[in-house]
């Protein structure tokens, strides 16, 4: 892209419109990926542990969560948001406007982190929740002190992809409730069919998931006790 | 004292019932070492896990010093199992955290003051010759050292009990010995009481005082093991001790006497000094012997030269103090 095109591109909107778009999407996704996983991560955990096979099985209470989870899942989202539009109106008082779009988006991406969250648990180790039983630690003991720690690198790699459909999410929402970058690329689709904005629209897009991406795995990574530390002791051997 | 008496634990299946354990009642004296030795899906590691109800028996009663623990809440249950160490084939660490934080866990969940915790994990790092990973993670040590850390991470407590699960199945030969090594210092220095469950006779041979035979869910024979290893009665146990004992009897026929060494006459050259003493040429058909802390351990079976002799080698054989069996 040369400066000239930039040029052209910022006249329309002014390069503050982009950043206030990217700054919006940023906004959006952070505060509705951490109300997905204040809710998500006690569900994903409830789902491991009510399990058949987990560690205090209650199985009615699995099914009927389980069940609540598959339904939200199996609606598409731009439909879910259609219909969420009542319920917004009564929880947060309006159907547009960023806090109408963050109802939305942490209804959607609530079920999502679950499933995730409840994947990751259900990968520590049978055997070291065992010892953990066998050296007299509770229910509660075992989710804080074993299942959450243990599982921690699987989480983060978790919340990383979860942030990243949130994004996608809140590009669609922009549609429907306002604001962000998908808001900004698809009013000017709309309007005088800017395939340039449109583009930087994308591309400020694609940027931010990499960021995330690629920031989450290298963290995921860092803090894998399983795995970082050979690398870094062999990388040291190389040297040598 | 460790008391089970008519466990029994049946799981249900898609297709009917799948017995584990049938009837049985083990007595487990304090300070022994209680081997619990069986082929691979007899129900050995389901009865070590009855005894700190990790699995609830479905039937039976468990008593750890008189307390029945099929019985009491919750609560006390976990208290119990505190007071109950226990350690595993595939060790089980938590892999996420140091050596010294999980040594630390058990402290942790009994709420040990940081300084108390601190010195104990010291204590018990040295105990285990650990000292110097304390900050390593389970990833950077070997098989042997991660069992090391288990033992560590068991004791913490100060349990009077210690389970062991295969505890060195995973683990080479002379890994295997030096754990075990380590265990009977426990058992003799802090007087823990350990369990040990195997498939590995060796395992029972050079730790175990009391062993107890198990076969398809039930307990074959159970007794001291220099008698048990001697005498084995039930053909599980023929098989588990000397497994080709019996092959190398069926092949040959004659008058046959194995003899057994249970670490009681050391470096006798006993077959020699047969030969030499009673004039008589002896056959071996089969030996399995081994030292272990200058003592000999095994059996022999030598085939016997038919006639009056066979009294003379008998006799020998009992003035020197040799328990022997006439096998057909």
């Amino acid at each position: 892209m040369d400066t000239l095109l930039l040029s052209k591109l910022f006249s329309q909107l002014g390069a503050s419109g982009f950043l206030e778009g990217l700054g919006i999407t940023l906004y959006h996704t952070v505060v509705s990926a951490a109300f997905a996983y204040l809710l998500g991560l006690p569900l994903g955990i409830l789902l491991c542990v009510t399990d058949k096979g987990g560690i205090r099985p209650i199985v009615w209470l699995n099914k009927i969560v389980g069940f609540l989870v598959n339904i939200l899942r199996s609606i598409p989202f731009i439909i879910l948001m259609v219909a969420l539009i009542p319920a917004a109106r009564a929880i947060v008082g309006t159907s547009i406007g960023d806090e109408a779009m963050i109802f939305m988006l942490i209804v959607a991406a609530t079920p999502y982190v679950a499933r995730m969250v409840e994947s990751s648990v259900k990968e520590v180790d049978k055997g070291v929740i065992e010892a953990a039983r066998a050296m007299g630690t509770g229910t509660l003991g075992i989710i804080c002190k074993v299942l959450i720690p243990e599982a921690k690198p699987s989480l983060i790699v978790g919340a990383v992809i979860s942030t990243v459909t949130i994004i996608g999410y809140s590009a669609m929402a922009g549609t429907i409730a306002g604001g962000g970058l998908g808001a900004i690329a698809v009013t000017q689709a709309r309007t005088s069919n800017a395939q340039d904005v449109i583009w930087l629209c994308v591309a400020l897009i694609v940027i931010l998931v990499q960021v995330i991406q690629e920031g989450g795995m290298y963290l995921a990574k860092r803090l894998d006790r399983r795995i970082c530390r050979r690398h870094k002791t062999r990388k040291i051997n190389e040297k040598e | 004292m460790i008391e089970l008496s008519h466990i029994a634990k049946i799981y249900p299946s898609a297709d009917g019932e799948v017995v584990a354990l049938e009837d049985i009642s083990l007595t487990i004296p304090d300070g022994a070492v209680f081997g619990i030795i069986g082929l691979s899906g007899a129900g050995k590691s389901t009865l070590v896990r009855c005894i700190n109800l990790l699995e609830r028996p479905t039937s039976g009663r468990v008593l750890i010093d008189g307390e029945d623990l099929t019985k009491v809440k919750k609560k006390r249950l976990l208290e119990i199992r505190r007071g109950i160490g226990m350690i595993f084939q595939s060790f089980n660490l938590f892999e996420q955290r140091t050596v010294e934080a999980n040594v630390r866990y058990p402290l942790e969940i009994a709420r040990v003051p940081r300084e108390e915790a601190k010195a104990r994990i010291a204590e018990l790092l040295e105990l285990v010759g650990l000292s110097d990973k304390a900050k390593a993670y389970p990833s950077e040590l070997s098989g042997g050292q991660k069992q090391r850390v288990a033992i560590a991470r068991a004791l913490a407590l100060n349990p009077k009990y210690l389970l062991c699960d295969e505890a060195t199945s995973a683990l080479d030969p002379n890994t295997t010995t030096s754990i075990l090594q380590l265990l009977k210092k426990i058992n003799e220095e802090l007087h823990v009481t350990i369990v040990v469950i195997t498939h590995e006779m060796r395992v029972v041979e050079s730790i175990c005082t009391d062993v107890a035979v198990i076969d398809k869910s039930r307990i074959a024979e159970q007794g001291k093991v220099e008698e048990v290893f001697a005498f084995p009665r039930s053909g599980i146990a023929k098989e588990l001790i000397i497994p080709n004992l019996i092959r190398s009897l069926q092949s040959t026929g004659g008058k046959k006497l194995r003899l057994v060494f249970n670490g009681e006459e050391a470096d006798m050259p006993i077959i020699s000094a047969l030969a030499m003493e009673c004039g008589v040429a002896v056959n071996i058909l089969y030996a399995d012997t081994k030292s272990m802390d200058g003592k000999t351990y095994g059996h022999m079976v030598i085939s016997l030269p038919a006639g009056e002799k066979e009294e003379t080698v008998k006799r020998f054989l009992t003035q020197k103090n040799v328990i022997f069996k006439e096998e057909i």
